[in-house]
């Protein structure tokens, strides 16, 4: 299989790295190999926080700027700023607005390179569900309901019911299935 | 079996207990410091006996495994590569002396530099050390070269180092292992003083020896295989090559092998040294031009030792300074192609078009800052507001982060927080001037390498502020325990150590203890501590003690204080330079600051520091 290559970003205190525990659990899970490269230190405090995901045969861990097939951050700004990663024809999952995203500098540059771009807000699901820390999860679902790439929304489904803490795990079903929901009336336009 | 996916630095874990390794020391510094807390969680699983402990520093680490490593015991000592420099007095006799079970040194290196000061090569220490080096590319490959460093360690009795990069020790990849089993051999140090104490005389005997060993492993080296090997098919000559080491030559590989390039040989390197000598001379002899892409100095590049062939950092192809991110390397091969006349690998910009595009959106920028409800943050609020206009000489933690704040004029390294404040108030009291100097220092940094410089500064009646930062844990590198408390590395009760003991210990007398949340207090304890420096006289001492919020969760906050702000926001921006909490947020279009409940940690500290009183309690 050709290695699939996710970017995942946000600020430190985010859940990046959960976030991108859940993708890689889901694949490793799927029986595929998986390498992956985090943010620590000094770097995490607070800072512009990004982590690779690579789900295939490869040996670096860092994907190279113009390979990403996928984007996902937490924040605007953040999915501006690691948008050199995605490669023609990748698709980018932002939580923003969604009327005002992507900003007008940035369309030509997408539409030039066949970029599909989709916002939501999913912090604001996630905080009226009870849960703001849970946008992390809340943006891998919508990810999921585009069907795009070799994990499958079930299998992510079934590893946030797995790796959800006791006490957290019904609010986080059910933010996933809030955003799941939003984002396939997003597809299907 | 079990498969998880791991961390690089978990692989190297699994590594060291594979191979029997029996005593493991560290110090925490990123990018090294999962190492050992991820050895303690496979011993405990799988009820090892392994001896596991975090030292006070890196060289105590080092001495205290070698001790096991000449008493036959496989032993390992782990650090980040500055970490290295604190150990480097040990390091340079080890080999010299060599050893007797398996001694590995596992130095992780941080081409950024990411989290460190700089962005030294550990292979050049090992060169100094005359240690032979192992430079994994990648998680599984840092695996199994632990365990043929032991085997190297042992057969050559001589020590080893590994030294795996940021993007190993801090890459994830899906590692399979199976039961792990105790390695029971006993401890048996035998007496044998003109080898474990020896004078001069017998140094020069063990250098030539030494330099024999050295010999016998660059033959070994050669073969080294799949550590070191080399593409090219025999009885082929190319007009172009590649040499690399480490994290690259995965990238290296990992691209080639996406733009199906085959007609470019690539020798791997991931043992340097002592160099390979016949390995890469069988594939300079075949190459007319040769490439050299190393982290992240120029030690392949300088043993290869041929000017008109070589292509690197000293032709001025390879940046100096940097990491080597897959698209820089990508840039360098494709310029070195054309140069040399061939076709480059990918006609891509390497991103360029994308990054000036972003470069021109004027993204906010994003520094490193202290977590909302960090006590840090109350300190260098009082501290500067008691003092000003003093100078701030600082140290390596957490709050180093400080320097946002106008708190920390100076970082040189570990102790350098009050070594400098000496050398501060000797280069001003020499024109007669009473500068008023402010050093802080953590808990951890302070037993590290805080002590000698206190000793030394009361010894030589040096006059300045002392605070030591007291939040009970070593923060920035992942929340290690720290002496005050007295938690070893496996959970069990050590015996904790007083920083008060200490610092009259040293032969302070002034000492005084605060709550910095009460910055009110604060405030008046440094101006009182100021006054006494000058008049009667000394260092005086603070201990600002407050738990980490992060590693105390449910403790550092006793008392949760909700606040919001009033319409009295008159957009000052005071609480943004001076306190710099990332749950103060400034609303762009209103023009006035907000409290993202989101991020607020409710420690209230905020309450006291407003200019105009416009933070309320809700």
């Amino acid at each position: 299989m050709k290695t699939i290559n996710y970017i995942l970003t946000g600020l430190g205190g985010q859940g990046i790295l959960f976030m991108t525990k859940v993708l890689a659990t889901t694949a490793l899970n799927k029986g595929y190999n998986i390498l992956g490269a985090e943010t620590h230190g000094m770097a995490q405090r607070g800072g512009s926080v990004v982590s690779h995901l690579r789900v295939g045969d490869a040996r670096s861990s860092l994907i190279r700027a113009g390979e990403a097939d996928f984007l996902l951050s937490m924040e605007e700004s953040e999915a501006y700023r690691y948008l050199p990663y995605l490669k023609k024809g990748g698709k980018l999952f932002a939580n923003a607005a969604s009327n005002a995203f992507p900003n007008k500098k940035t369309v030509n540059f997408l539409d030039k390179n066949g970029i599909e771009s989709h916002a939501m807000d999913a912090a604001k699901i996630a905080m009226d569900l009870g849960s703001p820390r849970s946008t992390n999860l809340a943006m891998v679902a919508f990810y999921s309901a585009f069907d795009t790439g070799p994990l499958g929304a079930d299998n992510l489904r079934a590893t946030v019911d797995q790796m959800s803490p006791g006490p957290f795990k019904e609010t986080n079903l059910k933010i996933f299935d809030a955003c799941y929901d939003t984002g396939k009336k997003m597809a299907a336009r | 079996m079990k498969e998880e996916f791991l961390l690089g630095n978990g692989a190297l874990a699994i590594g060291l207990l594979e191979a029997g390794c029996q005593i493991m020391t560290s110090y925490p510094g990123t990018p090294s410091s999962e190492i050992l807390p991820e050895v303690v969680r496979f011993a405990k699983a799988n009820k090892l006996n392994t001896a596991i402990e975090w030292s006070v520093n890196e060289k105590v680490a080092f001495d205290n495994a070698f001790a096991a490593a000449i008493s036959g015991k496989r032993a390992a000592c782990c650090m980040k590569m500055v970490g290295l420099n604190v150990a480097a007095d040990s390091f340079m006799s080890a080999a010299y002396i060599g050893n007797i079970g398996g001694l590995v040194i596992i130095s992780c290196d941080d081409p950024g530099p990411h989290s460190s000061q700089t962005e030294q090569d550990s292979r050049l220490m090992a060169r100094l050390g005359k240690v032979p080096v192992m430079d994994p590319g990648s998680p599984g490959e840092a695996r199994d070269m632990i365990k043929a460093a032991f085997d190297l360690s042992e057969e050559f009795q001589v020590p080893v180092l590994v030294r795996p990069a940021i993007r190993v020790c801090h890459a994830r990849q899906n590692i399979k292992y199976d039961t792990l089993e105790s390695n029971l051999t006993k401890a048996d140090f035998k007496r044998e003083p003109f080898r474990w104490a020896s004078t001069p005389k017998f140094r020069f005997l063990q250098h030539k020896a030494l330099n024999e060993k050295h010999l016998k492993i660059s033959e070994k080296f050669d073969t080294f295989t799949p550590f070191n090997m080399s593409t090219r098919e025999k009885g082929k000559s190319y007009p172009f090559g590649i040499v690399a080491g480490g994290v690259p030559t995965s990238v290296i590989q990992d691209m080639f092998e996406d733009v199906g390039r085959t007609d470019i040989p690539i020798l791997k390197l991931g043992a340097p040294y002592p160099f390979p000598e016949k390995l890469a001379e069988s594939f300079m002899d075949v190459c007319d031009k040769v490439l050299v892409i190393e982290e992240t100095d120029t030690v392949i590049e300088y043993m290869l030792r041929d000017r008109h062939k070589t292509l690197g950092r000293l032709s001025g192809h390879v940046p100096m300074e940097g990491e080597l991110v897959p698209e820089k390397i990508e840039g360098v091969i494709n310029n070195a192609l054309i140069g040399c006349g061939l076709s480059p690998l990918t006609t891509s910009d390497c991103g360029a078009e994308a990054m000036t595009l972003v470069g021109d959106l004027e993204l906010p920028v994003r520094r490193p800052t202290l977590c909302p409800g960090c006590p840090h943050r109350a300190s260098f609020y009082a501290i500067r507001k008691a003092l000003p206009k003093a100078i701030f000489p600082s140290d390596i933690g957490c709050y180093t982060l400080g320097s946002n704040l106008g708190v920390v004029d100076t970082v040189l390294d570990m102790g350098a927080g009050i070594t400098m404040a000496s050398g501060f108030y000797n280069a001003y009291i020499q024109d007669n001037v009473q500068k008023p100097i402010v050093a802080t220092i953590g808990d951890s940094t302070f037993f590290h390498s805080g002590t000698t410089g206190l000793m030394n500064a009361v010894y030589n009646d040096s006059r300045f502020i002392l605070v030591i930062l007291d939040n009970h844990i070593t923060a920035m590198t992942g929340m290690q325990p720290s002496i005050t408390q007295g938690d070893l590395v496996d959970g069990r009760k050590g015996n904790p150590i007083a920083l008060e003991t200490i610092v009259k210990g040293c032969g302070v007398e002034y000492l005084k203890v605060v709550d910095p949340f009460d910055t009110k207090n604060m405030i008046q304890t440094v101006k009182d501590a100021a006054k006494y420096v000058n008049d009667p006289g000394g260092i005086a001492v603070i201990i600002s003690r407050h738990p980490c919020v992060i590693g105390f969760k449910d403790t550092a906050i006793p008392e949760k204080i909700k606040v919001s702000v009033s319409d009295d926001c008159d957009d000052c921006g005071f609480c943004h330079t001076r306190f710099e909490c990332p749950a103060l947020v400034r609303n762009e279009e209103d023009e006035k600051t907000e409290i993202n409940s989101v991020l607020c940690a409710e420690c209230g500290v905020c309450l006291q520091i407003c200019p105009t009183n416009a933070i309320e309690r809700v």
